[in-house]
């Protein structure tokens, strides 16, 4: 899969049409939204142009360049967001965080391809849509949302067998043993690292949940789940341990 | 499916969510689905220097010119990194008796 935004020109029709949907995978228009100004990155706004927002992904259109338009994949959209804060941005708008295929910035500028016009969109990481109408934001934002829970990360093959879940055995094998070392379910009580104080504030001593490659973890069930709390708060871990120590006796 | 039923208890509390590309927004927990998307309420961008322990690499290569002060926001779970939880939102014996309960697969 590529992520990031790409050059979309792919209309219906002879004129500044609707853009040509892939229909072979069942993508199908879910709003189309008129008046609709596109700032990608730190570039000035374009506009004016339509916002189409299909089953798969956003895609916007030049109302007056026939050649000129953009799409992202909901896959590649890291956040999206309501931003009314002037400061922010003089307009409100839908802020949104592309996530890219290039490697962080360290990749020497001015890539050759053919259709770039100064503008690489594949690096572009921020997008604004601004709609004419600032009373569509809200709407706006509940369709991107409904079209982002419809694009979950496709599951990836893996052949990996620790699979913690379903290995119960396993997992028994380890608490008998004191906990087993190749155990991808633990919960560390690190004293030498109690992230909660680090800067000594109230507020930061609060209990850090840590969920390494979260998504991943939930559809592989190989998750790697980490606990980081307070020792104290782990009292009943010695009844635990009498527990497994007289279920072997 | 432990994860989404504990989130789900921590809807209408204040989170931290930090993303892997080292952007921290903290807000109030609006809904969690299945695949741990998270939907934020009043959020905003938190001043990482406050967090020097979430700071991976701070490198100028991310500078995202960003500063994001939203009502509304929506994360895609995929992108998560850590969440950060109120301690009172922690109810350590649910979530170890519920942990263990997985892990025995029930």
């Amino acid at each position: 899969m590529v992520l990031g935004l790409r050059f979309f020109t792919e209309r219906v029709g002879d004129a500044a049409g609707e853009p040509v949907l892939d229909a072979e995978n069942e993508e199908e228009l879910m709003h189309v939204q008129p008046g609709v100004a596109i700032v990608l990155g730190n570039r000035t706004p374009e506009s004016p142009g339509t916002l189409y927002i299909s089953t798969k992904r956003v895609m916007w259109l030049s109302d007056m360049v026939r050649e000129r338009g953009y799409s992202v994949d909901f896959l590649s959209l890291s956040l999206h967001a309501v931003s009314r804060d002037p400061e922010a941005y003089p307009s409100p708008c839908i802020y949104a965080q592309i996530e890219t295929d290039a490697v962080e910035d360290e990749e020497s500028g001015g890539s050759d391809s053919e259709c770039d016009e100064t503008l690489d969109v594949s690096k572009v990481t921020e997008m604004r849509l601004i709609p004419s109408d600032p009373n569509q934001l809200d709407i706006l934002f509940d369709i991107f949302c409904e079209c982002a829970e419809l694009n979950p990360e496709p599951v990836e093959e893996q052949d990996e067998e620790h699979n913690w879940i379903f290995s119960t055995g396993q997992m028994e094998d380890g608490m008998g043993t004191g906990g087993g070392e190749d155990s991808e379910w633990h919960i560390s009580e690190n004293p030498a690292n109690p992230i909660g104080y680090s800067n000594g504030g109230h507020d930061l001593a609060r209990t850090m949940l840590e969920y390494a490659e979260l998504f991943s973890g939930l559809l592989s069930s190989s998750y790697s789940l980490q606990l980081q709390i307070d020792d104290r708060r782990f009292e009943d871990a010695e009844e635990m341990e009498r527990d497994t120590r007289s279920g072997h006796q | 499916m432990l994860f989404f039923s504990y989130f789900k208890d921590l809807v209408g509390r204040e989170v931290t969510v930090e993303l892997k590309n080292d952007l921290a927004i903290r807000g109030t927990l609006h809904s969690v689905d299945q695949y741990l998307n998270i939907k934020l309420e009043n959020s905003r961008v938190v001043d990482q220097d406050k967090y020097p322990h979430m700071t991976g690499e701070q490198d100028a290569g991310n500078d995202l010119g960003l500063r994001l002060s939203v009502r509304n926001c929506f994360i895609r779970g995929s992108v998560v990194r850590y969440v950060q939880l109120p301690p009172e939102g922690v109810d350590t014996e649910l979530l170890h008796d519920a942990t263990r309960r997985e892990a025995r697969g029930g």
